[in-house]
């Protein structure tokens, strides 16, 4: 900071400033609830022997915009509480990093989902296209966020890659399994590592303080 | 070029890591220790000099507490610490704006 020109101390303020201000959103009980309802909704598409293309997808983007409303809404209710902006200049910022990944993710599901025609093992591409695209807007929006939320996303890239991997050596040979199986995948990786995420958090992140 | 505005800089905060610690402190009511350290990913011996060396200043106060049974060190700007940050950043804009180029 001694070398540093003015202008750049400024820009290293206020992103110090911004960061100060998105590390006090407690990540926990936003994972919890994204983990709760990728098990539920794995549970519901495997009780409910939902086994076709369009079916799945349809299921999987709902809880992924109802997830996403919930995370929203529970960031807004802390920022309300704490009497600080919600829409702040960081939380745009983690918005903007995801929102590519994000939308490429939604398209994949509509590619898959809209054809009536489509074969329902097509389908078992989606868990895997899925997590590489979530580990990347969550490795992308981390510059912003606690250093675990790194590792987090790259363990999604890495179980992405795996399952991209296995559907295209099985599909060759052996073929898949009913897509139903395809929900319990969904709901171990997304519902599972993110109550698990949320378990980690609450044992590390500091408690939240009232302002 | 006045070069006054930088003979006025405050020595305390213009260091790399003490103006890190106040920018985070000046965003939020209290940190805690380990929040300082982990975001500003300092040693443990690095964030605690600096902020004795702020405590002395009176810039920061630190409260020790029990929370949930376990000790818990919390740091706060004080009413000195959160004035003399913004008369520090005034100064800084003060100088930005004299090293501007006429006409931008």
């Amino acid at each position: 900071m001694h070398d540093a020109g003015p202008a750049e101390n400024l820009r290293v303020i206020r992103n110090l400033m911004e960061r100060a201000a998105l590390y006090r959103r407690a990540l926990a009980p936003v994972s919890f609830a994204a983990g709760t309802l990728g098990i539920a909704a794995g549970a519901a598409g495997w009780i409910a022997d939902l086994d076709t293309a369009r079916s799945f997808a349809s299921l999987w983007m709902t809880v992924a915009l109802l997830g996403l409303g919930t995370a929203l809404g529970i960031m807004r209710h802390q920022a309300v509480r704490d009497g600080e902006p919600f829409w702040s200049p960081p939380a745009r910022r983690v918005a903007q990093s995801m929102l590519p990944s994000l939308l490429a993710g939604a398209l994949a599901g509509l590619v898959v989902a809209l054809p009536a025609w489509r074969d329902p093992l097509h389908a078992w591409w989606l868990p895997g296209i899925w997590m590489l695209l979530f580990g990347n807007a969550a490795v992308a929006a981390a510059t912003f966020l606690p250093s675990g939320f790194r590792r987090f996303g790259w363990l999604f890239v890495l179980l992405g890659a795996t399952a991209v991997f296995y559907v295209n050596s099985r599909s060759h040979a052996a073929g898949m399994p009913s897509l139903r199986l395809a929900h319990l995948v969904m709901g171990a990786t997304f519902g599972g590592l993110h109550l698990l995420y949320g378990v980690y958090l609450a044992l590390t992140e500091p408690r939240a303080r009232a302002s | 070029m006045n070069p006054e505005p930088f003979l006025q800089l405050d020595r305390v905060i213009h260091e790399k890591g003490r103006l890190a610690i106040m920018s985070m402190l000046a965003a939020s009511p209290s940190l805690l220790y380990t929040e300082l350290r982990d975001s500003l990913r300092m040693t443990d011996g690095n964030v605690s000099a600096h902020l004795r060396t702020l405590i002395e200043a009176g810039y920061v106060a630190v409260t020790k507490s029990l929370e949930g049974g376990r000790p818990t060190t919390t740091y706060a700007l004080t009413a000195t610490g959160r004035t003399a940050f913004a008369g520090y950043v005034q100064l800084l804009e003060q100088i930005v704006a004299q090293t501007r180029p006429p006409g931008r």
